[in-house]
Order: structure tokens, then C-alpha cells, then sequence
């Protein structure tokens, strides 16, 4: 069976400078497998993430999700793949303005294979798995905890076998971030997703058996994996 | 059910409603602009040609030929000057043997609101409205004029109704009427039978014998009767003006003064299966040396007036093709602007696996709507706008339109608006294509 995600050999830097922001001999992660990704602000984990998802072209190596070479897709075959096989959640929630909750999960239904007449009953379902029973009101109008229940169910939408997790707790207050935490390892763990999450709270450590810094990844310290 | 992409664009244009609205009516009204003007343009010469008919000459004693034009045929004005009896005979002994017909004319009564024309009942036999109708070609099919009911006059006193007008009085075959002499104050003031006032001819009853077909011309609106009854009309007024005490007048009290005419419709005699001769330059010239009288040719100075009318008219077409173009400008600013603000919503429809190409296409499909609605908006306007024109247009000259919208036309204009829209949506559709998603997702990290 392929890792959910395997990095060979990866340096990005951005144009005009000399040094790679992001430096990784390998890196890989089972299928179902969780790790805490922590950094210092600015160190490039949003740029990882990116990478991973194919928003963003490497200089060199390759990232390897669910055992397809991302960056050996190009253009729309690439956005279908990530669409399918990769799951979102952002710090800002991202969410669609003006969408109703169930909208938003059915927009990530869109671009994937999965049936059109499956999207309106799987969004709700989905929904309803993560605690919200008000699939039609605008996602506008519900709370910041109900945000991230409908993000959440959004990025598990395709049953991806990766889900990108970037600082999900980051806006909350610690008694939201913990049960978002909850709902977002519960729901990986039960769609048998990996999920790679970032964050530089150090109250996250206790959560992932599998911890690493991108310091470590680019061979700076050691690893603090279990 | 699945979100469609349509659904998509709906949320994004009810989310920038103000903006969208404004931009659709933008185009409507260049859209509305553009047929009403080419509608108008096409029928508005259908209409003028359909006047003139089928005569050669309109002879008058109007200060000028498209005066004479536009009041002897168009009603614009009633004639402010006459041809007397011994004048009418002059010119009748002279030309007539040349003349397919000469048909005497004259102006001046109305029946609220409508004109009279007196005439001869050669007008009904000889001259049509249609200016194909040769009526000294034995191969010639059908009637120059049609009933919808009742006759033709044939007696004083008879009075037949143009279509239009009979639509807006509402008379019926068989109704007594009496018609007025002088200015709009006196017209209106006769709107009922029971309220005349001083200028109505209120001796004399008109008999409702027949209504017109429509014809499509300015005689629509017309009231057609003979010229005994209008001569004894006006000479009963100025015999009670000579002697209050006088209270009947007969053809018998007709004197030479009273047997005056407006105008003279004239058609050159011309060989079977043609309606033009080769004698016209000839007569007219002949007429044209009689300063006495005014001659046109009808034909003629409706291309003069088109000629003038038609420089403006190009102008006019370029202006609203210029409005139309601006209207493609004003969809690319909305959608551009609203681009700022959908970058984000761009960036995660890429997340969530949507391709460049497609929210391309999302760009182009909305601002080729923004384009179709602008476009059926327009059409339904032009419709309204045309209206208005046309009944402007006969409230003022006397001039009967009907808008025509030719179908090839008007879905040419349709089209264009909707290309137009999908090529303003070109520049925001870029825009989007280039969002960068990383930039439009933070804070992230």
C-alpha cells in the first residue's frame, strides 16, 4: 500500500532569494497516519502545505501523495486530483460567503468523480456526522465553532487520503480549538485519512504521536518523532 | 442534486445585485436604443411611402413642395391656402386628358381630433395607398382601398372612417356625427355631440357609411368624405356670418367662392404593367411654371426628407453602437471590480479541485449573461419605446408607424449583446485565470 505521503529530496525557495524555505531530504506518512507539523511563523509551513497540494511548483524532488508524483500532473488533471485526494482546513475557515453549510461541503463534491446525485445526501450526512443540523442556513449566519464543523465536513467531503491542516486552531480559544481538534482527528481517523496539521501551539504536542519541526526536516535537530 | 455552475453564478451575481442590476439596465438601454432606432428607421419609410401611395403630383398652394407633402398627405397641418373653382377648372381643362387621375382635395374640419379630407369618390377607386397599385392595368388584382364595413360614400353628408380613427372614436356604420372647424381648442371642446362650441358645424349631421381596413398609412387616421358637403358647410357659415337669420343652406346656395380645394392628387397616365411615364418631367415642368401653385412630387420629397433625416439617422445608429460598446465596457469594470473582491472565492474553488479553465469559462458564461439580460430587457424596452415613438410620431406629424422588428435584425442585436458581454467578461475571466491561490488564502501561516 502507498504512503499517504512520501517527500524525496524537496527545496523550494521564492524568486529573488537564496535561501530554500523549505528543505526535505524525505518524509513520508503512512495511510492513516497523524503528524504535528511545528514551526516558528514565517518557516515555511504554509509553503509545505501548498506544495503538497500542488498550489505551488517545487525547484527540486518530488512529493508523492497516495503514490502519484503531484507535480507530475499538470493543470486540470492536478486540480482533480487534489480536489479528490486532498483535504483542506485553514485557520480562516475558507469557506464559500453567501453558500449555504451544505453548499459548501457539495462544492467539494463538484469537481471529484463522485456521482452528482450522491452530493446533497452525502454533504448532509457528512455534516451531521460533524454536529451540524443546519445544512441550509448560510454559512455566514452560523458560529464560529459551526465554521469549522462545516470546513471540517468539507475537507473530509472526498474522503481524501491526505487532509492539510493549516494552524486550525490558530483563530480559536483553547476550549473551541480543543474540541475542533477532537472533531478533526476523529474525523481523519474515521474516513481512514492521513492528516498532516501545523501549528506552533505547543499545548498540540500531546495530541500526535508523531511530531516533527521543519527545522528537523532540513536536518537542523534532530526529530522529535515518537 | 449537485451544486451546478449555473448555481454558482447566480450566488455571484446576487451577491454584487446593485452592481449586476445596474449593469443590465446599462446594456438594455443600448440595446433598446439600438432596435428602436432601426426599427423606427425601416417603418418609418414604409409608412411614408404607403401615404404618398400611388400618385405622381400633389398640386397645392402650400409655401412649399414637402410642406404641401406633409399637410396634403399627412395631415401634419390643414392647408392654409386654396385653389379656387375657377383655378380647380383651369387646371382640370388643361391636364386631366394627361392624368390617370386628378383628384380633388380639401382640408380643414376635423372630428375629434381626426382630420377630414373631402374629396371625390375617385379617391377610393383610383388612388391606394399601396404605390404598386396601377389602376389602368387591367391585370391589376383586387381594390385599391378595402372595407372592413359598410360602403363607400356616395351622397353628401356621408362620412367614411380611416381604421385608426375609427378605433379611437369608437363610431360604428350608422352613427351621426358633426365635425369641427378650426383649431385643437375647438376639437377637444366637441369631444361629445352635446358640447359644441361655436366651431362646430352643428346644422350639419354626418352619416357614418363605411370603415376602412387598416392601411398602414397616415389616412388611417382619416375621416373621408365628398366636397359638395364640406363646400355647403362652410358657406352655410359664411352665409349666417352675411345673415344670422339664415338657417338652411343647400348645394343651391353654392357660389364659385365656396367650391374651394386643399389639394389635388395627381397620377400621370402610364403604360400597363408601369408605374412611372415618361411624360411626368414634361408636366411638371409645364405646372412648375405656374407660380400660382405649388407642385410636389411626392416620392420624391420623401427621399429629400429621408436624405436629411437619414445623415441623422446614421449618426444616431453610431451613437447607439457607441452606448452599446460603452455598455460592454461597464459589464468589464463590474466584473473586473468584483474580481478584487472574488479572488479569495477563486482561490478556494482551486482548493477544492476546480480548474483555470473552468473558472474561465464561470467568468465568461456570467458576463455573457449580464449581456443576454441586458439584451431581453432591451428588446422588451424597444417594444415600449417604439410605442411611444409611433404614437409621438402621429400625435405630432401625423405620420402612422408601425414598428416592424425584423427578426434576423433583432436577433443580430440580441447576439452582438451577448458577445459583447462574453468578450467584456475576457479581461476579469484573465484575472481570475491568474489568481494566485496561495496569495488569496492567507493568513495561513
Amino acid at each position: 500500500m502507498a504512503a499517504a505521503l512520501d517527500i524525496t529530496d524537496l527545496r523550494f525557495r521564492y524568486p529573488n532569494t537564496t535561501a530554500d524555505v523549505v528543505r526535505i531530504d524525505r518524509f513520508t506518512l503512512a495511510s492513516g497516519e497523524q503528524a504535528l507539523l511545528t514551526a516558528a511563523s514565517g518557516e515555511g509551513k504554509s509553503t509545505l502545505l501548498q506544495l503538497v497540494a500542488g498550489l505551488m511548483d517545487p525547484g527540486h524532488g518530488f512529493i508523492r501523495v497516495d503514490g502519484t508524483d503531484v507535480h507530475g500532473l499538470h493543470g486540470a488533471k492536478r486540480d482533480l486530483f487534489r480536489g479528490t485526494k486532498i483535504g483542506m482546513i485553514f485557520q480562516t475557515f475558507n469557506l464559500l460567503q453567501g453558500f449555504t453549510a451544505a453548499e459548501n461541503v457539495m462544492m467539494a463534491l463538484k469537481f471529484s468523480p463522485v456521482p452528482k446525485g450522491e452530493h446533497r445526501a452525502r454533504a448532509v450526512e457528512l455534516l451531521s456526522t460533524t454536529g451540524l443540523d443546519t445544512p441550509d442556513r448560510e454559512v455566514t449566519q452560523l458560529s464560529v465553532g459551526q465554521q469549522q464543523r462545516v470546513a471540517v465536513a468539507r475537507a473530509a467531503a472526498t474522503s481524501p487520503v491526505l487532509v492539510l491542516a493549516d494552524e486550525p486552531t490558530a483563530s480559536l480559544d483553547p476550549e473551541t480549538g480543543e474540541a475542533a481538534m477532537d472533531l478533526i482527528q476523529e474525523t481523519c481517523r474515521s474516513i481512514g485519512a492521513a492528516l498532516v496539521c501545523t501549528s506552533h501551539d505547543p499545548a498540540m504536542a500531546s495530541r500526535f504521536e508523531r511530531r516533527e519541526s521543519l527545522g528537523a526536516l532540513r536536518g537542523e535537530t534532530a526529530s522529535q518523532g515518537a | 442534486m449537485a451544486i451546478s455552475d449555473l448555481a454558482i453564478i447566480k450566488r455571484s451575481l446576487t451577491a454584487r445585485m446593485f452592481s449586476a442590476v445596474t449593469t443590465v439596465i446599462t446594456v438594455a438601454v443600448a440595446v433598446a436604443l439600438m432596435l428602436t432606432l432601426l426599427s423606427m428607421r425601416d417603418s418609418g419609410k414604409a409608412a411614408f411611402e404607403r401615404g404618398t401611395g400611388n400618385m405622381h403630383l400633389l398640386i397645392s398652394r402650400d409655401s412649399s413642395p414637402l410642406v404641401s407633402v406633409l399637410n396634403g398627405v399627412f395631415y401634419a397641418d390643414p392647408p392654409a391656402r386654396s385653389i379656387d373653382a375657377p383655378k380647380l377648372s383651369e387646371l382640370r381643362n388643361k391636364y386631366q386628358p394627361a392624368f390617370s387621375y386628378f383628384i380633388p382635395t380639401q382640408q380643414g374640419d376635423s372630428y375629434r381630433g381626426m382630420p377630414v379630407l373631402a374629396t371625390t369618390e375617385e379617391f377610393f377607386s383610383r388612388f391606394s395607398p399601396d404605390p404598386d397599385f396601377s389602376p389602368d392595368d387591367e391585370e391589376t388584382d383586387g381594390e385599391p382601398w378595402q372595407l372592413a364595413e359598410g360602403e363607400f360614400f356616395d351622397a353628401p353628408f356621408e362620412v367614411v372612417f380611416g381604421s385608426t380613427a375609427a378605433k379611437e372614436t369608437g363610431v360604428q356604420v350608422g352613427d351621426g356625427i358633426f365635425v369641427v372647424h378650426g383649431t385643437e381648442v375647438s376639437r377637444k371642446a366637441a369631444d361629445t355631440a352635446e358640447q359644441f362650441s361655436p366651431h362646430v358645424h352643428k346644422d350639419f349631421e354626418y352619416r357614418v357609411v363605411g370603415i376602412l381596413e387598416p392601411t398602414g398609412s397616415s389616412h388611417d387616421r382619416a375621416l373621408f368624405t365628398d366636397l359638395t358637403s364640406s363646400w355647403i358647410i362652410h358657406a352655410h357659415d359664411r352665409r349666417q356670418a352675411e345673415d344670422p337669420t339664415v338657417t338652411e343652406t343647400t348645394v343651391t346656395d353654392l357660389t364659385p367662392q365656396d367650391a374651394l380645394v386643399t389639394g389635388i392628387y395627381g397620377r400621370v397616365a402610364t403604360r400597363a404593367g408601369s408605374n412611372v411615364s415618361a411624360a411626368i418631367p414634361a408636366i411638371l415642368s409645364q405646372l412648375r411654371a405656374d407660380t400660382s401653385i405649388t407642385v410636389a412630387q411626392p416620392k420624391e420629397e420623401i427621399d429629400t426628407l429621408f436624405e436629411i433625416v437619414g445623415s441623422i439617422d446614421q449618426i444616431l445608429i453610431a451613437m447607439a453602437a457607441a452606448v452599446m460598446v460603452s455598455s460592454g465596457i461597464a459589464i468589464m469594470l463590474a466584473l473586473y471590480n468584483s474580481m478584487e473582491q472574488r479572488r479569495r472565492q477563486v482561490a478556494i474553488l482551486r482548493v477544492l479541485g476546480c480548474s483555470r479553465g473552468r473558472i474561465v469559462v464561470l467568468v465568461l458564461i456570467e458576463s455573457a449573461l449580464l449581456g443576454l439580460f441586458g439584451a431581453l430587457l432591451g428588446l422588451a424596452g424597444a417594444f415600449i419605446g417604439s410605442q411611444v415613438v409611433a404614437s409621438a410620431l402621429k400625435a405630432q406629424v401625423g405620420l402612422v408607424v408601425e414598428p416592424l422588428f425584423d427578426p434576423t435584425l433583432t436577433a443580430s442585436v440580441v447576439v452582438a449583446a451577448v458577445l459583447l458581454g462574453a468578450i467584456a467578461g475576457l479581461a476579469p475571466a484573465i484575472l481570475a485565470y491568474r489568481t494566485s491561490v496561495s496569495r488569496n488564502l492567507r493568513p495561513i501561516g
